[in-house]
């Protein structure tokens, strides 16, 4: 053998092998998935941009939002709280490092950024009609404001984004005074309303989309919860209430229960501004689960209506309760209501209507239920109500299974507000006339099902117009998370969430008159008030800066 | 293709480096001579003795003794072999002995072996018998030569076996203090004879890779003797990547596990096996289901993403653990560090399990085999609840001290006294369920080829109630070896069917649901009806298993693997391996609805619902191995290139609301759109070029040095950012190979010092990560009550690339009391960087979530020592073997400037924070209870609450009066530190004993739930008996504080704050296995040609020591990353299988 012939065989061999691998090994390293669209391409599909725009309609708002956040209230209260941390919130025992505040933070943040990306790349489109592309800027400018909205909300101080930042930005921005940000909401409000059609103006398969009016409504909530901005809210009540050519035609629907629990009704009325759309067994919300009755099909009960909260349903007669002459008997106390709560709240011995039309009473007082039928009685160990009550509002009788899945719609603006926020607007100036009256409050409880004068005549210059409008407030938009909104901005917090909140009249008479202690709340003021910005967020941006109260 | 290699810079690299390797070796190659011994591996103590010899026409016999007394070998043969009579010349000056003995022997047709001291020679074996005629014929002739003595003669013989009762086939068989002697046959028999009144004193028999041992002769008496496997044997091969080397020449931290640490214990898959059995692979299970897969790491944790070692399985990477067969694996190598580990490059920064599979050996009749295990698995169940009486007094208690009015009247207690508890309890979900086991292995040789069939099945049941729950594996496989000249083919052929049939429901919830109860209640009333109750008011566990559906799963794998090894010169070999895995998955899953009394419905979807999922994975490696010995320098060049490539697809379909009696769709039926999907939403490609080598340089066997690498390129990172270069560098010294040893020879058999370093890689992240894509999907939002799609989009990072993990790694080997006790010790110190994590750095106020980006960085140190010992006596022989490690961790980095990460779990936190383990638990500590009203007034509290005696103090740790976020402590570290295991084994007279006992000696466990807190929200309604430690006046220092509701202040403080109330010391010791067995005597069982029948009882997991008795201390709640994305530990897995049961092993 000889060496230099070896050599360059084995070279020849080594090539060979080398080329061998790679033309074996055919698979290239520049691989890219099949089932996604790239940055490049993405935004020329008109398809694309219209589904971008449905993803920022999803992230409006959350079913579990919308109810749980009753249980921070007075209304409600929520044992299984780790998940909302409203038990906690409620309670007043949390530190800044509860997750529900980060949670929510993320999520109108994350809200934002969609937003923000969309209007920021909109315009890739060549495909789209420029009044269509308009038309979706101000659908997306709307959610942009009303999840800065939300923040201002909860926090007052935020950072206001107005277009799309930067991991870098994220690191450093600052919180914008809440006077600016609640001036960006308003402006932005008004270009959208500016660009918006009426509901009217929208195709029938458009059913749903934000609309001039829902511009409008919030542009109410907004200057109401200001408390100073009084006369401004009248005029864009008016506005919505007198000016239907221009802003679209609201009114209330004739069945306050069907509203939440019709399908046909909860989807074509004439008095959602804007709702939370849900599509039957495709689109989907299941909370029901824990609010009904065991014996109606629930898992457990997770959100209880407080006893203070039934309480302050009125009379038939039109009286509160404790008035004097408002025929309440305390021991037979779910006589002689307001309708309004037989549509919302399950009470002992109610007469519950299941899907089928038959009827089932529901017994929750220990005790009372015949053999067999105890799964809905209240025990302080069980799965049952912790307070004595369940709901009924919001349930749906065609719900699918598993579980709870119903595609009713959930109202997160409806007609009722307007006239109840111009009634609190009109009072707060002074102006709480009949006409006002006869604009407001007597229809809602016409509405409701009151046919007494004492119900539905103006009072008189003389009556507590603001106790009756907060307690029409409580009654008319319970279990629809107002209510925690109100007593923040009466200041009334201090008050209704200290102390024990009540159930029904079901325990030891030596304690607390015989109503249930449900929860020991505890209310710091100011420093509640506010929320406190997460600590998280502070940790990675120094210029987050902190809440009164909170360290 | 040759284009794109050039950009990468990698074909010239390659080339050059293979070139130069082969262009410097060749010279060498050039001076080959063809003398050598038989088995080169064998000679490296005293090989380097000199021998100068002269000898004329001298008798065989006195040449040899002449050696002898040079070199310090004995030789051994049989004289019916060898003619030792036979004249020989010979004449050589200073030559080594290999190089003298070829000399002396080749010419005669005698090859020879050297086993530790001795020299065993035999008659080399005619290749063709029908070449020479009669394959008996030397044989016959040598017979004749020492035929006149025969008259005179003792005829000595017997049978040489291994440790489990198996021939050992070429032992050699030597009279001590003479030359008689031979080697045993296939079967393990010998037979000689020496002059009559030499039959006396001791046999010394010898075998490469067991301990040699002397018997003393029993005249007239048949010999069984039972050598035990020399672990630790230099002359060892082992397995090392793409490649096996000599125990000697090993440099890094290697670890050989034989298949013995595994036989006869009744682990259902590999990875339960593995545990305890090397030390720093950590093995950690999150429950004990049946077919579940455990956490498996090397030396602790060094990334905060996937640390899952690289499984190779005959050569091919990417094997399954629970897959194969334990029965076919014949050893297990583990690979620690970056000088065994660089070799797989950018995987193998988790380390290296290398597995072989068992195959024929030459030349062998078939022998076949077969095992069998049939044992109860019994489930241990750790918590007991109060009972029914005793709750409703809690109950009370409980209610009374939150300010409410007590719920059960003394009458009610007194009722539930007499009336005795319920049924439901976790008890009565879960029932002694069999396992069994049965394997055939048949396997043989010829001259040129060798085959192994294998047949395995394994059946586990299901502690679970209900239908024929359980799990199943059927195992085949085909390991055959070819020889056509200089052509090797190997080929395995592996089949797998797994089988798998469980609830419809989550185990975890089953549990919780019937152990949360309290007994007042019964899963059934009289009339066999399934109740609901206050606390479980919607689903009746024991109705879910027995009558609420179930999921099968049906899986096949298929590995096939091809291997031509070509001898294209005497030291040069080219290897080309194809090799690829099928595997296709099917998952049938179906809900049947259960109505329950008095309310509440299980399955009211009836959903039935499909998944299948079908992968190819092939690779392919072409590799050059030289190997090339001159003089006392040895040099071995390994160069290859590989090709890995991954193909995934998945499809599924869910229906809804289906016929409740069939499930199919009728009316009302709904396509679940949001479950289910089609194949091109769930492909997934990716795909692997690499380059890798290995260069080994020894002297005299004394120094060892070896260079390792790979360059690797990943379709998971972008062009620029993909490919990888992986080195290592190891040395080793054989300090007791230095003639300054000489003094301690006698005490120190052995003494090495290792050390390497190098760089490992790890590409453990989601593929496409690196483009930012926009997905749509459906059903996002709805208009006019009609369903729209919706657009989502998911960030990239175009700079992900590798990340890398520097290894440090120093040990050493060292023997003592000629190899009987054995030490081996190794420290590593470890730095893996650019780690691929989600940026902590941006708060959530940017708005969407972050890919994997190379930023965090994590020191990992740790050690490891195993200590082995040997007691062969002339009764019963012992061996114990101890292994213990540690490894601790610590982020020195997390991403950019951010130093910490905070994830609440329930109560209490997981945190991320620079300086600290990877992950450590968080939250407040424990200062005692507020035992009376002057400690309110002294102590401080959480802001606002209102606490009273018996509830929890904390510390405050800012002395600031208040307790808030700024106390919070690290309360623990959850990952287990000193992991230990320990065996021991006996044999005597045919009897055996194992013992192994496996433990962690330090790790921390917060627990959440019912099992800590009592009557945990309303869904515990029980208290359990470990919970009654609870504060009172009278025992203020309980474990738990005093009963109070939830939502109640002293609640709220107590058990809402997440301090180390919920932090349990999660240390255990647990005796794994133990088995006692008997191996029938070859006398009898040879009559029924049995070579080897052993019986046996063995048992595992049968004791357990731990301060955490109320759950099993060794499940963990994180999986192999101790990642954030895990649930807390709320006490809910799948009880420990305790097993007691029988075994057979029978060969013929």
């Amino acid at each position: 053998m000889h060496s230099h012939m070896c050599t360059k065989y084995r070279v020849t061999h080594f090539s060979l092998l080398f080329c061998l691998v790679l033309a074996v090994s055919c698979k290239k390293l520049d691989l890219a998935p099949a089932d996604r669209f790239t940055e490049l391409t993405f935004w020329q599909s008109a398809e694309n941009v219209n589904n971008a725009l449905n993803n920022i309609y999803r992230s409006i708002y959350t079913s579990d939002r919308f109810f749980y956040n009753e249980a921070m209230s007075d209304n409600a209260f929520t044992k299984l709280g780790v998940n909302t941390g409203a038990d906690a919130i409620a309670s007043g025992n949390f530190t800044p490092s509860l997750p529900r505040f980060q949670q929510d933070w993320a999520y109108y943040y994350g809200g934002i950024k969609s937003c923000n990306i969309f209007l920021e790349n909109i315009d890739k489109n060549t495909i789209l009609p420029e009044n269509v592309k308009n038309r979706m800027k101000g659908e997306v400018r709307f959610v942009r404001a009303w999840h800065h909205f939300n923040l201002m909300k909860w926090w007052g101080d935020v950072p206001l984004l107005r277009e799309d930042i930067t991991p870098d930005q994220a690191k450093t921005i600052g919180r914008t005074p809440r006077v600016q940000v609640l001036q960006f909401i308003l402006d932005e409000l008004d270009e959208a309303a500016a660009v918006l059609p009426r509901k009217e103006d929208y195709a029938a398969a458009d059913n749903g989309r934000i609309t001039r009016g829902a511009c409008l409504a919030l542009k109410a909530r907004t200057l109401l919860y200001e408390g100073n901005r009084m006369q401004d809210v009248v005029t864009v009540c008016e506005a919505l209430m007198d000016n239907p050519g221009a802003n679209g035609n609201y009114g209330l629907a004739p069945s306050y229960a069907a509203l939440f629990s019709d399908k046909t009704v909860n989807k074509n009325n004439i008095e959602a501004i804007l709702s939370l759309q849900f599509v039957p067994s495709l689109r989907t919300w299941g909370d029901y689960i824990d609010f009904a009755p065991i014996s109606a099909g629930a898992r457990t009960n997770n959100l209880s209506p407080t006893q203070e909260l039934v309480d302050d349903y009125i009379m038939l007669n039109g009286k509160a309760i404790h008035e004097s002459g408002s025929g309440y008997d305390e021991d037979n106390p779910y006589a002689n209501r307001d309708p309004r709560l037989r549509a919302t709240i399950v009470y002992d011995q109610y007469q519950w209507i299941n899907p089928d039309g038959s009827v089932q009473t529901i017994y929750i007082k220990p005790g009372s239920s015949p053999a067999g039928q105890s799964a809905n009685e209240y025990t302080p160990a069980g799965q049952g109500t912790a307070t004595g009550y369940y709901w009924r509002k919001y349930w749906d009788p065609e719900y699918t299974a598993p579980g709870f899945s119903s595609g009713l719609n959930i109202h997160l603006i409806r007609y009722a507000e307007i006239l109840l926020t111009y009634a609190e607007a009109k009072n707060a100036l002074g102006q709480m006339t009949e006409d006002v009256w006869n604009k407001t409050i007597r229809p809602l409880r016409q509405r409701a099902g009151f046919n007494s004068a004492g119900a539905l005549d103006y009072p008189g210059a003389a009556g507590d117009f603001t106790a009756i409008i907060r307690r029409e407030r409580r009654a008319e938009f319970a279990m629809e998370g107002m209510r925690i909104d109100d007593i923040r901005r009466w200041k009334l917090s201090e008050t209704v969430l200290n102390g024990w909140a009540h159930g029904a009249k079901f325990g030891d008479p030596a304690i607390d008159n015989g109503y249930l202690r449900v929860q020991l709340r505890h209310f710091e003021n100011p420093t509640h008030y506010l929320w406190p910005v997460p600590p998280s967020e502070r940790a990675l941006n120094t210029n987050l800066s902190q809440n009164t109260g909170y360290n | 293709m040759k284009n794109a290699l050039h950009k990468h810079g990698l074909s010239i690299f390659g080339i050059c480096l293979c070139c130069m390797l082969l262009l410097n070796a060749f010279p060498l190659f050039a001076q080959l001579s063809y003398a050598g011994p038989a088995n080169k591996s064998f000679w490296y103590q005293q090989r380097n003795v000199k021998i100068t010899l002269h000898a004329k026409n001298e008798k065989l016999q006195v040449v040899l003794e002449k050696i002898e007394k040079k070199s310090g070998f004995v030789f051994v043969y049989s004289n019916d072999e060898v003619n030792a009579s036979q004249r020989v010349s010979v004449n050589v000056k200073e030559k080594q002995l290999p190089g003298v003995l070829s000399e002396i022997l080749s010419p005669l047709g005698i090859s020879y072996e050297i086993v530790n001291d001795k020299i065993i020679l035999k008659p080399v074996k005619a290749d063709d018998p029908l070449k020479n005629g009669n394959s008996d014929a030397a044989l016959t002739l040598t017979g004749i030569t020492v035929a006149p003595d025969i008259q005179n003669d003792t005829l000595i013989q017997g049978r040489v076996v291994d440790n489990t009762g198996m021939g050992l086939a070429n032992a050699s068989v030597q009279l001590k203090g003479t030359t008689y002697g031979t080697t045993t046959n296939n079967e393990g028999f010998f037979s000689f004879r020496v002059p009559a009144d030499k039959a006396t004193g001791q046999l010394s028999i010898t075998i490469v890779g067991f301990l040699s041992q002397d018997v003393s002769l029993q005249p007239g008496q048949p010999l069984l003797v039972r050598l035990s496997p020399d672990q630790r044997s230099l002359d060892e091969v082992v397995v090392v990547g793409y490649g096996t080397q000599r125990r000697i020449s090993v440099t890094g931290a290697i670890d050989n596990v034989g298949n013995e640490a595994i036989a006869g214990r009744p682990v259902a898959n590999m990875s339960q096996a593995l545990q305890g059995v090397s030390p720093n692979l950590i093995i950690q299970q999150r429950n004990f289901e049946p077919g579940q897969g455990v956490n498996l790491n090397i030396r602790g944790l060094g990334t905060l993403g996937d640390n899952t070692p690289l499984v190779v399985i005959d050569g091919i990477p990417g094997g399954d653990l629970n897959l194969i067969n334990p029965n076919d694996i014949e050893n297990i190598t583990i690979l620690k560090d970056a000088g065994s580990a660089a070799i797989y490059g950018s995987r193998a920064a988790n380390g290296v399990i290398l597995i072989t599979t068992k195959k024929g050996k030459k030349n062998q009749k078939p022998v076949v085999t077969y095992n069998g295990i049939y044992g109860i698995q019994t489930p241990r169940i750790t918590y007991k609840p109060v009972h029914a009486w005793e709750n409703a007094y809690y109950k009370n208690e409980s209610l009374v001290n939150s300010g409410m009015a007590p719920v059960f009247t003394p009458d009610q207690i007194r009722e539930f006294a007499e009336r005795g508890d319920g049924n439901w309890r976790v008890d009565n979900i879960v029932q002694n369920a069999a396992q069994h086991s049965h394997n055939v292995t048949v396997r043989g040789g010829s001259a040129t080829g060798t085959y192994l069939l294998s047949v395995g099945y394994l059946d586990q049941r299901n502690n679970f109630i209900g239908p024929d729950y359980g799990y199943k594996r059927y195992n085949v496989r085909l390991n055959q070896s070819t020889e056509l000249g200089k052509l090797k083919i190997n080929t395995i052929l592996s089949y797998v069917k797994v089988k798998g049939k469980d609830h419809s429901s989550s185990s975890g919830t089953l549990i919780v649901d019937a152990s949360r109860v309290p007994l007042y209640y019964s899963f059934t009333d009289s009339a066999g009806n399934y109740l609901t109750n206050a606390v479980s008011a919607q689903f009746n566990p024991k109705a879910i298993l027995e009558k609420g559906g179930y999921r099968q799963s049906n899986d096949d794998e298929v590995f096939g693997n091809i291997s031509l090894e070509y001898n294209l010169f005497r030291d040069l070999k080219l290897r080309g391996v194809f090799g690829g895995t099928v595997r296709s998955n099917h998952m049938f899953g179906r809900r049947l609805q259960v109505n329950f009394i008095p309310g509440g419905v299980y399955g009211d979807d009836r959903e039935v619902l499909d998944n299948n999922y079908k992968s190819l994975f092939t690779n392919l490696q072409f590799i050059a191995e030289y190997d090339k010995q001159i003089d006392d320098h040895s040099i071995k060049v390994l160069v290859g290139a590989a090709n890995e490539s991954f193909e995934e697809q998945r499809n599924q379909l869910k229906k809804t609301l289906t016929d409740p009696d069939l499930g199919i769709p009728t009316t009302g039926t709904i396509i679940d759109q949001g479950d289910s999907y089609n194949s091109n939403q769930r492909i997934i490609e990716t795909s692997i070029h690499s380059i890798f080598g290995r260069a080994g340089y020894s002297y005299n066997d004394k120094y060892f040095v070896e260079f390792n690498f790979r360059y690797d390129g990943s379709s998971k990172f972008a062009k620029g950012n993909r490919w990888g270069f992986f080195p290592s560098v190891a040395a080793a010294w054989m300090i007791s190979e230095e003639s300054f040893m000489d003094f301690l020879r006698e005490k120190v058999s052995s003494l090495k010092l290792r050390g390497s370093y190098g760089i490992l890689g790890n590409q453990n992240v989601n593929a496409y990560q690196y483009q930012t894509t926009f997905f749509n999907y459906t059903n996002a939002y709805g208009f006019n009550n009609q369903a729209v799609g919706g657009a989502g989009f998911t960030l990239g990072n175009p700079e992900l690339t590798w990340e890398k993990a520097a290894t440090f790694n120093i040990g050493a080997d060292a023997s003592f009391l000629d190899r009987r006790l054995d030490i081996s010790f190794d420290y590593f110190h470890k730095v893996t960087s650019d780690i691929l994590y989600q940026r902590r750095d941006v708060p959530e106020l940017f708005g969407a979530g972050f890919p994997d980006y190379n930023v965090a960085k994590v020191k990992n140190r740790g050690w490891e020592i195993r200590v082995s010992y040997d007691w062969p006596g002339k009764v019963i022989s012992q061996s114990f073997s101890v292994n213990l490690a540690d490894n601790l961790n610590e982020l020195v980095a997390l991403t950019y400037g951010t130093t910490q990460q905070v994830e609440r779990k329930e109560e209490f936190e997981l945190l991320r924070r620079v300086g600290q383990p990877i992950t450590v638990y968080y939250g407040y500590k424990r200062n005692g209870y507020f035992q009376n009203i002057d400690d309110l007034e002294k102590y401080p509290r959480f802001a606002g609450s209102t606490v009273g005696p018996g509830d929890l103090k904390f510390v405050d740790r800012n002395k600031d009066g208040v307790i808030n976020d700024q106390d919070k402590f690290i309360l623990g570290n959850p990952f287990p530190r000193y992991t230990y295991g320990f065996t021991y084994t006996a044999q005597a007279k045919g009897f055996d004993l194992v013992l192994f006992i496996q433990g962690v000696g330090k790790r921390d466990a917060m627990i959440r739930g019912e099992q800590v807190e009592p009557f945990h929200f309303g869904y515990g309604g029980t208290m359990y008996r470990h919970q009654t430690d609870y504060w009172t006046p009278t025992n203020p220092n309980a474990r738990y504080p005093r009963l109070a509701e939830a939502g109640s202040a002293a609640n709220t403080n107590n058990y809402r704050t997440g301090s180390d109330l919920y932090l349990f010391d999660a240390s255990y010791a647990r005796l794994k296995n133990v088995q006692i067995g008997y191996t029938l005597p070859a006398s009898i069982t040879s009559k029924a040609k049995i070579q080897r029948l052993r019986i046996y009882l063995t048992g595992q997991n049968l004791l357990t020591l731990s301060k955490l008795d109320f759950i099993d201390p060794e499940i963990t709640e994180f999986d192999n990353n101790t990642s954030f994305n895990t649930g807390a530990n709320s006490a809910r897995a799948y009880f420990l299988p305790v097993f007691y049961g029988a075994g057979i092993d029978l060969t013929f």
